[in-house]
């Protein structure tokens, strides 16, 4: 198996702030009095793009090719949908 | 420090197996997820009334614990692959503080629903609530027997910047452990 390629101690480090800031922009939206499908799809929308931050650097599936590079995203795809039916149809 | 290259890999770090394992893993949590999403279709004012009673500054804390548990993974990684051991080992004991701390931030949700008498029989929300969040962390557990075995065999000279796929292995695992909560967390704690 090719040795993997590394992630800068720079990169890394920002990718972790933007995913505490985002994190703290959903407890925010929790926080607030706001309710509905709009404050749900936008705290799932920031919720699936934090998972695919954490597949696609700590996980380093950006620095692969092929099915495997977009195992996370489908993985996303699937409940991200469903859930989004589900609350669309409540 | 060290460069980041476009040359791409066929394969994802560690060992390959634990891609299989990861991908049931998270194939049991979509069923998870999607449960819940759609159980609650038929209860949204008892699923909107009870995740009011849940603890969202602890499950804020619980997210930012693993991020930055996961972040130290990513430094522990890094650390091998330049053969620095005694970094990597550190990184690794601090993810496993993060995920120590996790567990007991977790541990006082549970001991307080247990006071007030909540169950998985008390409703369908609770039910979900329970099985969904112990089930992740029954994960968390295993990721830290994980993570303390690859610290101790770091600091037996076990791995090195030619052979590291353990700790790459072991790093997987965690890291989808993180990424599971990060959906949990708005799915049960938020959305409503």
């Amino acid at each position: 198996m090719k040795k993997s390629q590394p992630l800068s101690v720079k990169t890394a480090t920002f990718i972790y702030l933007l995913l505490v800031a985002l994190t703290l922009t959903t407890w925010l939206a929790g926080q607030s009095s706001l309710q509905g499908l709009s404050l749900s799809m936008l705290v799932l929308g920031i919720a699936l793009f934090k998972a695919q931050m954490v597949g696609d650097y700590f996980m380093g599936l950006k620095s692969v090719t092929g099915l495997w590079r977009w195992v996370i995203s489908l993985w996303l795809l699937i409940p991200g949908s469903l859930i989004s039916i589900a609350f669309f149809l409540s | 420090m060290t460069e980041e290259s476009n040359q791409l890999n066929q394969y994802p770090p560690g060992d390959l197996a634990i891609w299989v394992f990861i991908l049931a893993e998270l194939a049991v949590f979509a069923i998870f997820f999607a449960s819940y999403a759609f159980t609650r279709m038929s209860h949204v004012e008892l699923f909107n009334q009870y995740q009011q009673t849940l603890d969202r500054d602890s499950a804020l804390i619980n997210t930012i614990t693993l991020l930055t548990s996961s972040y130290f993974v990513v430094r522990a990684v890094q650390a091998i692959r330049l053969n620095h051991r005694q970094q990597c080992e550190r990184w690794l004991w601090a993810a496993v503080l993060m995920a120590l701390l996790f567990l007991f931030v977790k541990g006082h949700e549970y001991a307080h629903h247990l006071a007030a008498g909540v169950s998985l029989s008390t409703n369908t929300f609770y039910m979900f609530y329970l099985s969904l969040t112990y089930f992740h962390f029954m994960h968390v557990i295993l990721g830290m027997v994980i993570l303390i075995a690859l610290a101790i065999k770091t600091r037996k000279g076990d791995y090195s910047d030619t052979e590291h796929t353990g700790i790459e292995t072991g790093a997987s695992y965690w890291h989808m452990v993180d990424m599971v909560w990060l959906i949990l967390f708005p799915l049960v704690y938020v959305m409503r």
